[in-house]
């Protein structure tokens, strides 16, 4: 098992009012796997890949990788695993607007154990050639549009060639065509390298491609 | 790319804010680097000028210290008398080794082509440590009778002819500047001639000056290498119309003084470096809150909280660095165009100042640096703290 949430919990004090965000959920994920999870805004799905992913603590329950938990780690250990195992693609635009889109591509590895050589920034280019910005990667995300800064996301989350991906609704903000292209390219250079896939998402269309699909509800599986 | 080009990348983001809190730095670096510089020139001065006094003691009539000090000091006249005799029961204390009597005298103002206030100097030519070794110029020729020796601020020109009492004197030599008044301020004539000088006064009635032969202002003395200065200033203790004075007390006197002086000032620089803390952890909270999502976004894809932590030191740091640069360079063009004023002003309050060498400027600059570097750093640190902690995904989710 490359990933596995049990019994997880989050709940939030908001004021005098307790919030339950997940409750008790249990999940878990194989190497290369495509898992969705659907529902509607405030069931609690994205709360719940921040947790398996190592963003926020759970109040209860435990998230193992390759069976070793992640909340018993430090910070220095859970943020090297974000950084060498675990990609993310947020719903957002989520580059850093100073950086050039190879830059963007590059950051990663300029928090990972080595420093960042002429190769990382060949393997970036590699990267960015395969989701079609070859000719832009000195252009900064003000200069791309939403689809190409989301590509560019999308090759920063695989330059270390990570064993499981998180997706957060990313490609929320885009227009279909635009989204069924980045699909497309997320899918394909997943399978490639084997990588698993856990997608968090309101489009029944996107989920429908997945191996398996979760739907939430109120902080539940169904 | 590493995290100084991440960290440059964000200063240029707002350029205009980057550009106001470097000026705030540099104006505050350039307050602290001035003050430093001129407070340095004044106690290197004091410095100077005792060290080429060259005396260890001073022994002059009891309850004439303070005048005493502020002759030494400020070049004032002041005249005070003791007997000629004590010299040589100084000479004879274990532990001295040269003893050189000085003779103080003030013309006053009045007819019969008298120069008023100057303020002239006996000394014993003939055991002198403390006048002839300093002379810088001198006419090309030994010293004789009817010559005097003029301090390093006089205006007198070699060769000039001064007039007091009916007598001419020729200025001989020129002492170094030492920014000591007595030194730079006094003329000096030899001892037996400041008699002769008291005894044509005698001619000049309500100007007459009050002494005679056998009288003296101070005995100047030069210790034993190795001798204890306590065990001679002891001995002469036993002397109840005389007083001590260590050269070195005077100068820590008016390193008090010169502390004083400058308390205010370097209040106001203490108060524009804790503001400019206090400035810098402002903004630097407001740009942590402005940059969240991005902060969250670095731990998400693996920035260790140090990492983060470091991204808004360095970010300090380099803003610290080109303030602490620009109020340098700004420090020393208020003191090249203040050259001029601040020596008139200082000279106005009797303060000895040579401005400090060049090598001591740039190491009080380097430190300037310094210190505006301590102060981005320690005035980012909180928000740097705050930033590092933020959980990844309440950060990403900001704005939402």
């Amino acid at each position: 098992m490359l990933l596995r949430g049990e019994e997880l919990s989050k709940s939030y004090v908001i004021g005098d009012q307790r919030i339950q965000a997940v409750n008790a959920v249990s999940i878990d994920l194989s190497p290369g796997e495509f898992v969705a999870v659907i529902g509607h805004s405030g069931s609690g799905k994205s709360t719940l890949l921040s947790m398996l992913g190592g963003l926020t603590r759970p109040t209860s329950g435990a998230v193992y990788f390759e069976d070793e938990s992640v909340w018993s780690q430090r910070d220095v250990p859970r943020s090297l695993l974000r950084n060498e195992r675990i990609g993310f693609v947020f719903q957002f635009s989520s580059l850093i607007p100073t950086l050039t889109a190879i830059d963007n591509v590059v950051l990663p590895r300029m928090f990972g154990r080595e420093r960042v050589s002429k190769d990382v920034y060949a393997q970036a280019e590699g990267l960015l050639e395969t989701v079609g910005l070859g000719e832009k990667i000195h252009c900064f995300p003000s200069e791309l549009s939403g689809g190409q800064q989301r590509r560019v996301a999308i090759a920063r989350s695989l330059i270390n060639r990570p064993s499981l991906l998180f997706a957060d609704e990313p490609t929320g903000d885009l227009d279909e065509q635009t989204e069924a292209e980045v699909m497309d390219l997320l899918l394909r250079t997943l399978n490639e390298d084997n990588t698993a896939l856990l997608m968090v998402t309101h489009n029944n269309a996107l989920a429908d491609r997945a191996d398996r699909v979760l739907q939430m509800k109120d902080g539940r599986l169904l | 790319m590493n995290l100084f080009t991440l960290a440059a990348h964000n200063l240029f983001r707002k350029p205009f804010r980057t550009a106001a809190l470097v000026l705030a730095v540099g104006i505050a670096t350039a307050a602290v680097f001035a003050t430093a510089t001129l407070m340095h020139g004044i106690e290197r001065s004091v410095d100077h000028g005792f060290s080429k006094l060259g005396a260890d003691l001073m022994v002059v009539p009891r309850g004439t210290m303070v005048s005493m000090e502020r002759a030494l000091l400020t070049g004032e006249p002041s005249t005070f008398y003791m007997e000629a005799d004590l010299a040589d029961e100084v000479n004879a204390l274990q532990g001295v080794s040269t003893v050189a009597s000085q003779l103080f005298l003030t013309t006053a103002d009045a007819e019969h082509c008298i120069v008023g206030d100057a303020f002239l100097v006996g000394f014993d030519r003939e055991n002198d440590f403390t006048v002839m070794p300093w002379v810088s110029d001198r006419l090309d020729r030994e010293m004789q009778p009817g010559d005097v020796v003029v301090g390093g601020g006089s205006d007198f020109e070699l060769g000039e002819s001064v007039y007091y009492y009916g007598q001419y004197f020729t200025v001989y030599g020129k002492l170094d500047r030492t920014g000591i008044g007595l030194s730079d301020n006094a003329i000096f004539l030899d001892l037996d001639e400041a008699y002769a000088l008291a005894e044509a006064s005698r001619d000049y009635d309500d100007v007459e000056l009050g002494f005679g032969p056998g009288d003296i202002s101070a005995v100047l003395v030069r210790l034993e290498s190795g001798a204890d200065p306590e065990r001679v200033r002891f001995a002469l203790a036993q002397n109840s119309g005389i007083s001590v004075v260590a050269a070195g007390n005077v100068v820590t006197g008016v390193r008090q003084n010169v502390v004083a002086l400058f308390a205010g000032t370097a209040l106001l620089t203490g108060v524009l470096i804790v503001g400019n803390i206090l400035m810098i952890s402002a903004i630097f909270s407001t740009i942590i809150n402005e940059r969240r999502r991005e902060l969250g976004l670095l731990r998400a894809i693996g920035a260790r909280k140090s990492r983060v932590f470091n991204l808004v030191l360095t970010e300090s740091a380099m803003l610290g660095a080109a303030g602490g640069v620009a109020g340098v360079a700004l420090g020393l063009i208020l003191l090249r165009i203040f050259n001029r004023t601040i020596g008139f002003h200082l000279d106005l309050l009797n303060i000895p100042f040579l401005w400090p060498p060049v090598e001591n400027i740039a190491l009080m600059g380097m430190a300037a640096i310094l210190m505006a570097l301590l102060v981005a750093t320690l005035g980012a640190s909180y928000p740097a703290v705050s930033g590092a902690r933020l959980e990844p995904y309440d950060a990403i989710r900001a704005g939402e």
